[in-house]
């Protein structure tokens, strides 16, 4: 029996291992471990006041620092009955907008891209491709900017705030936002030219079930009451519990999600395959050229859902940006009851991400948090393993088996420090 | 000369300090050109295990396998520098530092299963375990407080962090003061380097950059039980991010009380 070891996982954020266990050309196990140390924040917020949760929960994950945010607001506002105002709403769709393109942009170019390339970073890629490298930085700045507009700092700010913002962004800021947006379009139509003209190996392919958050109006969106599941079925995400069943394995800090007993997948993917429908401009016609029934096998086409998705927010963003600066900088909302409970449900930029919480004479008795990695563990298992198992036929060496699971791993976009916690391969 | 030997290493947290020198972007080229990258497991796959000039290490400790991990780095590494609140002073994983409980919270999220992949113990800062030579603190670091304090590094100089709390910062933006208002601002607590962020939007500081120097807690615990404060809330919200920082004064805090009241 053989072992081969890829720990750490590198250009994921966070610390995982994956050890893929082969006996022959068998593969005898496929498990994702979690070495990232535990941190516990669900226990550490019971007795907190809503306000200092909402300080506490975001340092969960630096890269979606503002989905924490908004899924706590979400479900915390639930609770607490409070009524955000309209400009306030604008804002948060601003903010996930940001950080929507600053996550897609470093993980499509800088993360998986070398993967497709051949290069062990991005900084290796600097000569041949230095233009797109250059395209990602200024995409990322970008979405750094907009989220330190929205939320007071590029990470980790705290003016989002319970029933609105300490200080809305002044119209000159807003009107900055909107021309660099539409200067940077064709920047991420680049990022969809490559991710579309890539060679997408089959080994990694097997059909999956995929959820999102099912986004008002009828629109394409990053948060939302309901979950949709690509099967068809709708549930609301008060029952976010039924759609994840949370259990703990023994090999890794992190928890694990199955529906119906299977694996399956959110994030970008999800999101097109379940909302595609609704995307307008030219991310619409992007879908609409790209899209196949392969998406609903293979999950290294995240990364042009992603790149398809950077588009969307690209042409999104002005207009949200104008909508905000017309409206006049409204009070905070109030909370309306001291006790209750509430489930926020947003499409952190990997991925559908719960925060549920039960409060009582305000204070939090109970927090709950599936995070979107959480809930891809057991896919990312399920397809490495079909990965495997096909080039193991095929008679490939270990050497090109290795780099092939890595990137079907860090297709999802695995954060693994919030979920709490990427290869190794292992011979007996 | 070659280039100084760089290593940049993640412990638990959230990757929110190594982020913050992906955040460099334009600057980021530069620093790769006057430096020699030798680990940076979040951004590269090639990473090596040689002597280092410098390691940059962020997050707090809270497993074995990372104390022999961050103990392999010191014993590489000519100059250790601890990177962000967590790695400085435990961060908000390290809130309950002074009150312990870690195994009954560890139950509460992971019932009684036997997880064996390594043993995690109650989170605390870098410096708990391995000798630290610089701390640059901040939740996350502030860019240019980041790359002032590499460029000096690199010469071999060491760099210049700010002694005083948020409030002065505060004062500079002549914001109002929030304390003032009768809310609760950690701002008096807190080491400045944010540009006073939070007051600037209104907001009261939350303490995230952790304990400033020469910091009077017992003053600001009598100030918010004056302005009507619960003791425990006032506790709640000093442990927040203070982590080992604020459980040693907390610790001499009661100490002198009781030495009061005796």
């Amino acid at each position: 029996m053989k072992t081969l070891e890829v720990v750490p996982l590198t250009r994921v954020e966070g610390d995982g291992g994956i050890t893929v266990t082969l006996d022959g050309k068998k593969v005898q196990s496929v498990t994702l471990d979690v070495h990232e140390g535990p941190r516990l924040i669900e226990q550490l917020v019971r007795g907190m006041k809503p306000e200092d949760d909402l300080n506490v929960v975001p340092r969960i994950c630096a890269i979606c620092t503002l989905s924490h945010k908004y899924a706590a607001i979400r479900g915390l506002e639930k609770a607490l009955r409070i009524d955000p105002p309209e400009k306030a709403q604008l804002m948060r769709d601003l903010m996930m907008l940001g950080e929507s393109v600053e996550s897609n942009s470093l993980h499509t170019f800088m993360l998986a891209l070398p993967d497709f390339l051949g290069y062990p970073s991005a900084i290796a890629m600097l000569g041949d491709y230095g233009d797109d490298v250059k395209r990602a930085l200024k995409l990322k700045k970008f979405g750094n900017h907009v989220m330190e507009v929205t939320s007071g700092r590029i990470v980790h700010g705290e003016n989002p705030g319970l029933g609105g913002f300490g200080r809305y962004p002044s119209g000159t800021q807003l009107k900055e936002i909107a021309a660099s947006a539409k200067e940077l379009l064709p920047d991420a139509m680049r990022a969809v030219e490559l991710f579309s003209t890539v060679k997408y190996p089959e080994y990694p392919e097997v059909e999956t079930v995929f959820m999102s958050v099912n986004a008002p109006d009828g629109k394409y969106g990053l948060a939302g009451d309901s979950i949709l599941i690509s099967n068809g079925e709708e549930v609301d995400a008060e029952d976010y519990k039924k759609l994840t069943s949370e259990r703990v394995v023994t090999h890794s800090f992190a928890k694990r999600s199955a529906f119906n007993d299977k694996s399956f997948a959110v994030g970008a993917n999800a999101r097109m395959i379940n909302m595609g429908k609704r995307l307008d401009g030219q991310a619409a016609d992007l879908f609409k050229e790209n899209y196949s029934d392969r998406w609903l096998r293979n999950p290294l086409l995240n990364n042009l859902a992603q790149a398809i998705e950077m588009v969307w927010a690209l042409e999104h963003l002005p207009e949200t940006a104008e909508k905000v600066a017309a409206l006049d900088d409204p009070a905070r909302a109030d909370a309306t009851r001291e006790t209750g409970s509430g489930t926020g449900a947003v499409e952190a930029p990997r991925g559908i991400l719960y925060h549920h919480y039960e409060i009582k004479d305000g204070l939090i008795e109970v927090a709950d948090i599936i995070t979107p990695t959480a809930q891809n563990l057991d896919d990312i298992e399920v397809h490495m393993k079909a990965c495997a198992e096909k080039m193991l036929a095929e008679g490939k060496s270990d050497e090109e088996l290795l780099p092939a699971l890595e990137m079907t791993a860090r297709a999802y976009d695995p954060c693994i420090s919030c979920a709490t916690h990427l290869v190794k391969l292992k011979r007996i | 000369m070659s280039s100084p030997k760089v290593g940049i290493y993640g412990f638990t947290g959230c990757a929110g300090d190594q982020l913050m020198i992906l955040n460099c972007e334009d600057r980021l080229v530069d620093i790769i050109g006057a430096v020699d990258i030798h680990s940076f497991a979040m951004a590269k796959s090639d990473n090596q295990n040689k002597e280092l000039d410098v390691a940059f290490v962020e997050g707090s400790i809270s497993t074995e396998e990372q104390l022999e991990h961050l103990k392999d780095i010191r014993s590489r590494a000519k100059v250790v520098v601890a990177i962000g609140t967590c790695a400085c002073w435990g961060g908000p994983q390290a809130m309950k530092l002074e009150e312990g409980g870690f195994e009954d919270r560890y139950g509460g999220v992971y019932g009684d299963a036997n997880i064996t992949v390594t043993k995690a113990f109650e989170a605390q800062p870098v410096d708990a375990f391995v000798e630290v030579d610089m701390k640059i603190p901040g939740c996350p670091i502030d860019k240019t407080e980041f790359l002032s304090a590499v460029s000096k590094v690199v010469a071999g100089r060491h760099p210049y962090f700010y002694k005083f709390p948020v409030c002065t910062e505060c004062k500079w933006k002549e914001n109002p003061c929030i304390l003032n208002e009768g809310k609760f601002c950690a701002g008096p607590l807190t080491k400045a380097g944010c540009g006073a962020v939070c007051p600037s939007h209104n907001i009261p500081c939350v303490g995230c950059w952790g304990p400033t120097d020469d910091l009077n807690l017992s003053g600001e615990y009598k100030l918010l039980v004056e302005k009507g404060y619960d003791t425990d809330e006032i506790m709640r919200k000093f442990k927040k991010f203070g982590g080992a920082g604020i459980a040693k004064l907390i610790k001499s805090m009661k100490d002198e009380q009781r030495g009061v009241s005796e």
